[in-house]
């Protein structure tokens, strides 16, 4: 029975040890918290990295949840930067200024939602009209737009995504999407999606097409930085990043999200497969 | 007769598990493994000389210089090119520039940064390949054009692969093709390696590069720290409903709840873990550790308290009642003797739920994990968030820019968790055989 008592001793004592040290209050390094848009996050990764290895005491972090769940993570002050792929919406303003948030935005890139489908699908173009045609369900079928007879499988993103708001608001101009599409929770989901099933087709930023799927022209135009640039590709948007108030000049997190406006930063933007705001 | 086939039937059932347990952990284990042992490609001893300072210096620098050398044809050649487009005139430029600029950015894929070309910022642009497979799938990009087949109407379209050689034939890029197919060994130099540093290196350009250290020490602190408050908590209400609760109404109804508590899907007790401990009690001020923990803790706890009681109550009531009648009071009784006595049983259902804990993804997204983030100091775990196994799995397998590229550190993550989940259970069996043993004894 001795034996039994030091063992259970050593190990009360081992968790109260353990647990001294977990609530031990030492110094801190400087943390920058990030959350939100899946399509803003390898932007926000490389920031990261960069800045981390710029600024070794400073610690970033950085999840992808999805745009609405940015805007909720600052409205709850339980994050720095939120990462949204569309405009914050008005609800949510309100919400932010009544728990004293003030969002400021900052837009650190341009970006094309492109359509993808499968490459062995025959469609090289489609109009907006048709897109949306497809997402409401009134074309059900490749062959009704020149294809093989195959029923179109459409893919989209969750109602939290910032890349599916955009989408309604420019492709869908509000119309329901049809009940038999799917919804998946990132870009790179919808891109896994369509590169697996050839009758697919979704919609994701421009840095997430590589070639295992193939964009479409829509409207005779395709999804490159040229034509999103200069407003001629139909489904463009600025990509941002807000912030509680404009951060404190010399900051850490000032530093951070002016990091887009240097050439390295535009030079990252660009290297992921977005678009820098400016042409450096 | 029914003895007989009741034991083939059970036989049978043994065999068909040890398969698909096979058929399962089979490849896991066999790609998974890809992720220590592989051949690494010059440029990969290159980037560990520079980012991890690993390596014999003056040899790798040779090595990288000898693998210039056999790469410089190449790149002579392209140049060539480059004056020829420049002097043909516009039906030739349009008809090559085009294909041209594609095979560049290929040939970079490969290699790396051209010689004499400014560095990219990203780390995953500064090197060629550093995976003598992945190299070999660039390769195959350079060598063929996939191209589809749209003749069939019919149907979706063929995929046939084109040599890039033929578009490029009659021009002075054609021997680029053959020389890159028979030299490519030589200008990548594969090696066996052996890189068991996986799991202790931290990520470069979000896993493109390096290992896992943040990811597994995360998932420690996650999983110890669900612990500290889940087994207190759990072995107090266990002996509180063993010894002292009696039989009351109340009582079985708490058991109810306490059951039913275990069959929450985990996703529950995410969301519930970010409204209530960071959104209305603030325990920290972002998503951290400490979140996480308290969410996992509540997970586990049920499991917890069950097996826990059971144990108790299988303690038989001859040691309770010899302790009683030699005078002990019931607080003694339970310390002294009942939970030395169960402490086999309570243990197993501690290590289970530890590996439960280490391996849950819901209740963390929300609490918990992040995509990117350094390793964690111990006291940092009480405000800041932290990378973990399982949910860093779910994010390079699918929302990760970059998925195909680095399907190897994904493998070799899934099988890192597996590899912990395993451990921890069989320290859990050779514990218990060993406590049982010593009380037998």
């Amino acid at each position: 029975m001795f034996k039994f008592k030091s063992t259970i001793a050593t190990t009360i004592g081992l968790m109260l040890i353990l647990s001294f040290a977990w609530s031990g209050a030492f110094a801190e390094s400087y943390r920058i918290i990030i959350d939100g848009s899946t399509t803003v996050g390898p932007i926000a990764k490389a920031f990261a990295e960069y800045y981390m290895a710029k600024h070794p005491d400073v610690s970033v972090t950085v999840s992808e949840s999805g745009s609405g769940n940015g805007a909720k993570s600052l409205i709850n002050g339980v994050c720095d930067i939120a990462d949204m792929s569309r405009f914050m919406k008005n609800k949510e303003f309100a919400a932010a200024v009544e728990k004293g948030i003030m969002p400021v935005a900052h837009v650190v890139a341009m970006d094309g939602i492109a359509i993808i489908v499968h490459p062995s699908n025959p469609i090289k173009s489609l109009t907006v009209q048709q897109v949306r045609d497809i997402y409401m369900g009134k074309i059900k079928n490749w062959k009704e737009l020149g294809g093989p007879n195959v029923e179109i499988v459409m893919i989209s993103r969750d109602t939290n995504s910032g890349t599916y708001e955009t989408f309604e608001k420019l492709v869908m101009s509000k119309k329901k999407i049809h009940e038999k599409s799917e919804y998946v929770g990132s870009n790179g989901a919808i891109r896994q999606r369509v590169q697996s099933t050839k009758a697919a087709m979704g919609y994701v930023g421009l840095g997430f097409v590589d070639r295992s799927v193939k964009a479409l022209e829509i409207d005779g135009v395709m999804p490159e930085a040229s034509t999103i640039v200069s407003g001629v590709y139909p489904i463009a948007r600025p990509l941002f990043m807000f912030t509680n108030g404009y951060p404190k000049l010399g900051s850490h997190i000032f530093s951070f999200i002016t990091l887009y406006l240097t050439p390295k930063g535009q030079e990252i933007v660009e290297e992921i497969g977005f678009i820098p705001v400016t042409r450096y | 007769m029914l003895d007989g086939s009741f034991s083939t039937v059970g036989v049978i059932a043994i065999v068909l598990m040890f398969i698909s347990l096979v058929i399962l952990l089979g490849p896991i284990f066999a790609r998974g493994f890809g992720a220590f042992v592989f051949k690494g490609t010059v440029e990969y001893r290159k980037l560990m000389l520079d980012k991890f300072g690993r390596g014999d210096r003056e040899r790798i620098i040779a090595e990288v210089a000898g693998a210039a050398k056999t790469r410089e044809p190449v790149y002579e050649l392209m140049e060539q090119f480059r004056v020829e487009l420049k002097e043909k005139d516009y039906d030739y430029r349009s008809r090559y520039g085009q294909p041209f600029k594609e095979l560049e950015e290929l040939v970079e894929d490969l290699f790396g940064p051209a010689p004499g070309s400014s560095m990219p910022v990203l780390v995953r642009g500064q090197y060629g390949q550093t995976r003598w497979d992945r190299a070999n799938v660039k390769l195959g990009n350079i060598l063929f054009i996939e191209e589809y087949d749209y003749s069939d109407s019919s149907k979706m379209g063929e995929l046939v692969l084109v040599p890039r050689a033929d578009l490029f034939a009659g021009t002075s890029l054609e021997p680029l093709f053959r020389l890159l197919e028979s030299d490519i060994e030589k200008m990548m130099r594969p090696r066996t390696t052996v890189y068991w540093r996986f799991l202790f290196d931290g990520s470069y350009d979000s896993h493109f590069f390096g290992g896992i250290w943040p990811e597994l020490l995360g998932t420690f602190y996650l999983a110890i720290g669900a612990m500290l408050f889940a087994v207190p908590l759990g072995v107090i209400t266990a002996i509180y409903l063993a010894e002292y609760a009696g039989d009351s109404r109340f009582v079985s109804l708490l058991r109810t709840c306490i059951s039913s508590l275990a069959g929450v899907p985990s996703i529950v007790f995410g969301l519930f873990g970010l409204a209530f401990f960071i959104n209305a009690i603030h325990v920290s001020p972002s998503k951290s550790v400490l979140a996480g923990s308290f969410t996992l803790a509540l997970l586990v706890l049920p499991t917890v308290i069950r097996a826990s009681e059971e144990a108790i109550k299988a303690v038989p009531r001859s040691y309770k009642e010899g302790a009683m009648s030699l005078g002990a009071g019931k607080w003694r009784t339970v310390v002294t003797v009942i939970l030395p006595a169960a402490l086999p049983g309570i243990l197993t259902s501690i290590i289970i739920s530890l590996g439960r804990a280490a391996g849950e993804t819901a209740p963390i997204i929300f609490t918990a994990a992040v995509s990117v983030g350094k390793p964690l100091a111990l006291w940092e775990t009480m405000s800041q968030p932290t990378p973990a196994l399982p949910w860093n799995i779910y994010n390079l397998a699918t929302e990760h820019e970059a998925v195909d590229e680095i399907r190897h550190v994904q493998y070799g993550m899934v099988v890192t968790l597996i590899v912990l989940v395993l451990l921890l259970n069989i320290t859990a069996i050779v514990l218990r055989a060993r406590i049982s043993k010593k009380l037998r004894g």
